[in-house]
């Protein structure tokens, strides 16, 4: 017996998992600038490490022709949290090692270091085609079960299954930023060299920071893998990165709920606005004739407006404390 | 052998920015248990001095010993955990946090502030989260700043940030308590109540050193006063002696204020 | 290889690249030294430089006199885009403008792609027949563009130099404050040097696009990086620092390419300014420039 779904709801549990993908994105990015007051302009180096690491674990081992040599075809579903384990371990490593190299620097000096190292690596990966098949990708990423589920069942399944993953990053962090450990990211976020006269290690805790929301990108990553089923370097580009940030200060830096709900917010304009219909509707309603690439653009100028806007009108988002985190102060370098 | 019976010994210390000579071959002692006076005129190296007692800033020569131990190049954290709390001139509170927590932030050794102390051991945690807050309070009553308890500091008065200063410093229990202008900007009665607390945490045992730019606070309430001058010792001894050295009445009226 | 002629080569090439990369790194600098934030829609004015030119040339005007005009309409176009977006929001601190310069990024970004497509275009450049003299080979196009590099640093370095607009800015480099209290105008100045920048943002986008065509509405983004270590290399804020910088990168990004490995030209500039901000964060000029 078949299970099917109607188009809309395979729509809506598409939109809903890539918005998951994204609100996992944004914890992350959370952890660093929300609580930390880490300016990571680099955030989508840890999602493309997460996500080739689950890449590479799972597509089949490399034939003649594969063009790529690196390949371990762990079985699935079974290698599930295998794959994503590694994702996120590989994500928080690679986040260690940013953090380690820019960690001391200002927090304006912090955002563009860590944006050219996302360049570096996204560099690294386009180029080193051994590993990656660079503009091609790895295109036989397994998704697990599909084969024994079916489309239908199995996209309703990623979905719960990507959803129950994001309650439980919500609520490890929750619990973290609840724990003292919270308390002292906050107060290395709000006066860094007052923390540190209180004996507390901020270098170290910065660091800490960086990998725990490293991780939590990374896996994002896996995740995206094997829903996607294939992964191409070209697509971990700054703008991921910017993305995550727009979704975070819409929803409320500093708040956890406002990461999850800027991110729904946020995918579920880009991917409303790819539908035919309000393409139709756009084109129908301008006065002369638009090219190919206009509504696309548009859909990146409204984004870019949303996000001076929050800035502008509502630092603290739709659900951050306003006594909080107020973007208006710090980062005098 | 260094004295024992001095918390803090500087010696020589020299510190430069630039072309412009900070502290300049300075030495002084804080005697224990002592509450101790450093002031000097404007410019004459008392807050770059704290920065480097307390490892903001590295001397670019000279030693700096607590209880007879080397701390130079040590960061901040460190000389914090040998026993050294502070404030700063303009107080650096913890804005977008609550009084409460700006206090219990202070707090040494605390499980939970490990990650995964704070997701696998919640038991311990919150055992030592209830004593924190025990802490918390008494420490808010002691400044009398429980009303404000649940405020974000954001919204405190200069001096109820001065006196939140001095909160998280004693939640820290150091044994050498730094205080840069505790009095500055804080109204004439809470200073008057300010002092009463400064002098039940020296008899507690504590020492103090204390930038001030009162000179009569400064008399009335130290039994040793260090004064600076252009970045050097000027002079040294009990408040009696100082207020009838020549150099020091000279170096303050003719510095002037 | 001791292959001198080819290593003369490229540090030709990469004296060029670096005389283009040095005119936006210059108008960056500039600006940050008085509104003190790192401006990320910076590379859009390259961008807009270059389509703008481009517009013009399609209207019929002959390249050199659509460059100009381009110049000067994303020049006050550039003071606008400070006013209406930046301004508001001058007393908040400069985090809040650095994201907003993110926004403004994807909107500007975005409009040119909106009303160009995403197609590669190019400026009408002759093609010409390179000099060689002793087996070095020089495009004539090439030093056209060094020319012009060359001609607006000078035009910078005297308007800093010999005019009291000059010395306005570099009073409110300095300190913004004192500049207030000496009697300065600062927000005239802030918005002059505004219009400065902006100018030298569409100079270097001008001269990208001649050098390198095609191009496309990511090129002035692409390219932020390049100008990013350009100027931080030379100290932020300090203009002959960044001309200084320009040059460095230039010739690291031609030799790294040529002897290292072809694939990776962008990554030297990144590696350069990560390099930068690991070792040395006030740059190379650590005195006054």
């Amino acid at each position: 017996m078949a299970f099917a779904i109607p188009g809309v709801a395979s729509f809506l549990l598409s939109i809903g998992t890539l918005a998951l993908i994204y609100a996992l994105l944004a914890i992350g990015l959370n952890v660093h600038y929300g609580y930390t007051g880490l300016l990571n302009f680099g955030h989508v180096a840890f999602f493309a490490a997460g996500a080739f690491t689950s890449a590479i674990l799972t597509v089949p081992p490399p034939g003649p022709n594969a063009g790529y040599a690196l390949g371990f075809g762990l079985p699935m579903p079974l290698s599930l949290p295998v794959s994503l384990l590694a994702a996120a371990v590989v994500g928080g490593v690679l986040a260690t090692l940013v953090g380690l190299t820019s960690v001391r620097l200002g927090s304006h000096y912090l955002a563009v270091a860590t944006f050219a190292l996302a360049g570096i690596f996204e560099d690294v990966l386009v180029n080193e085609e051994w590993l990656t098949r660079g503009t091609f990708g790895l295109n036989s990423v397994p998704k697990p079960g599909r084969a024994v589920l079916g489309a239908d069942l199995w996209q309703v399944s990623y979905f719960v299954f990507a959803l129950l993953l994001t309650g439980l990053v919500y609520l490890v962090v929750e619990r973290l930023i609840d724990a003292p450990f919270g308390r002292l990211l906050k107060g290395i976020r709000e006066e860094e060299q007052a923390a540190g006269m209180l004996g507390k290690n901020t270098d170290w805790v910065k660091l800490k920071s960086f990998a725990i929301g490293g991780m939590i990108a990374g896996l994002a990553g896996g995740v995206y893998a094997h829903y996607i089923g294939s992964v191409v370097a070209v697509t971990f580009v700054s703008l991921v990165t910017f993305l995550v940030w727009v979704a975070l200060l819409m929803g409320g830096a500093g708040s956890n709920r406002g990461a999850i709900v800027g991110a729904f917010l946020l995918i579920a304009f880009r991917e409303g606005t790819r539908l035919s219909a309000v393409n139709d509707f756009v084109v129908s309603v301008l006065p002369f004739e638009a090219s190919a690439t206009l509504v696309p653009s548009l859909r990146f100028v409204i984004i870019g407006l949303l996000l001076v806007l929050v800035v502008r009108y509502r630092p603290a988002g739709l659900l951050g404390n306003p006594d909080e985190l107020v973007l208006s102060e710090g980062g005098e370098r | 052998m260094s004295d024992t019976e001095n918390v803090l010994e500087v010696r020589d210390v020299v510190k430069a920015f630039g072309g412009i000579t900070a502290v300049d071959a300075a030495s002084f002692d804080v005697p224990d248990g002592s509450i101790t006076g450093l002031i000097g005129p404007n410019g004459a190296g008392k807050s770059t001095m704290f920065n480097l007692v307390t490892g903001v800033l590295t001397p670019d020569s000279g030693r700096i010993r607590l209880r007879g131990e080397d701390v130079v190049g040590e960061p901040p954290h460190r000389i914090a955990e040998a026993g050294v709390g502070r404030t700063f001139q303009t107080p650096k509170v913890f804005a977008g946090m609550s009084v409460r927590e700006n206090l219990a932030f202070a707090a040494k050794d605390q499980t939970g502030e490990s990650a995964l102390g704070a997701l696998l051991r919640p038991g311990t945690v919150a055992k030592e989260e209830a004593e924190i807050g025990e802490r918390v309070q008494e420490t808010l009553e002691f400044l009398e700043l429980d009303h404000v308890a649940d405020e974000y500091a954001r919204g405190l008065s200069g001096g109820q940030r001065k006196l939140l200063e001095l909160g998280r410093v004693l939640m820290l229990d150091p044994e050498l308590v730094m205080l840069d202008e505790p009095a500055a900007g804080v109204n004439p009665a809470l200073t008057d109540r300010l002092l009463e607390r400064l002098h039940e945490l020296n008899d507690e045992g504590r020492t103090l050193l204390l930038i001030e730019h009162d000179i009569d606070l400064i008399m009335n309430n130290c039994d040793h006063v260090v004064v600076m001058h252009n970045g050097s010792k000027l002079a040294s001894g009990p408040p009696s002696r100082i207020q009838e050295d020549e150099r020091v009445v000279e170096a303050y009226l003719g510095g002037g204020e | 290889m001791a292959d001198f002629v080819g290593v003369v080569q490229t540090l030709l090439y990469g004296l060029i690249n670096g005389s283009v990369i040095a005119v936006g790194a210059v108008g960056l600098t500039l600006s940050y030294g008085v509104t003190r934030f790192i401006n990320f829609a910076y590379g859009e004015l390259l961008t807009l430089g270059a389509y703008t030119a481009l517009l013009l040339v399609g209207m019929g005007l002959g390249l050199p006199v659509a460059a100009v005009v381009a110049v000067l309409v994303i020049g006050v176009g550039g003071v606008l885009v400070a006013r209406v977006f930046y301004d508001p929001l001058s007393d908040r601190g400069a985090l809040p403008l650095l994201i907003t310069s993110i926004g403004v990024a994807f909107v500007l970004r975005n409009l040119v792609r909106a009303a160009a497509g995403t197609e590669a275009r190019q400026l009408p450049v002759p093609l010409m027949r390179p000099w060689v003299v002793a087996g070095l080979r020089l495009n004539p196009v090439d030093a056209g563009v060094m020319i012009a590099a060359v001609v607006a640093m000078l035009s910078i370095h005297l308007l800093l130099q010999r005019t009291m607009l000059g010395k306005k800015m570099r009073a409110t480099s300095g300190n913004e404050q004192l500049a207030r209290v000496a009697g300065i105008d600062t927000d005239a100045v802030v918005r002059r040097t505004w219009l400065i920048s902006s100018v030298a943002g569409a100079v270097a986008g001008v001269l990208l696009a001649v050098q390198f065509p095609p191009f496309r509405p990511t090129m002035g983004w692409d390219f932020l990086i390049v100008v990013f270590s350009a100027t931080l290399l030379g100290g932020i804020g300090k203009p002959y620092g960044a001309m200084v910088g320009a040059l460095v990168v230039g010739v690291a990004m031609s030799v790294g390419t040529r002897y290292v490995a072809t694939e990776y030209t962008m990554a030297y500039a990144f590696a350069i300014l990560v390099l930068v901000l690991l070792f040395k964060p006030e740059g190379i000029a650590g005195g006054e420039l």
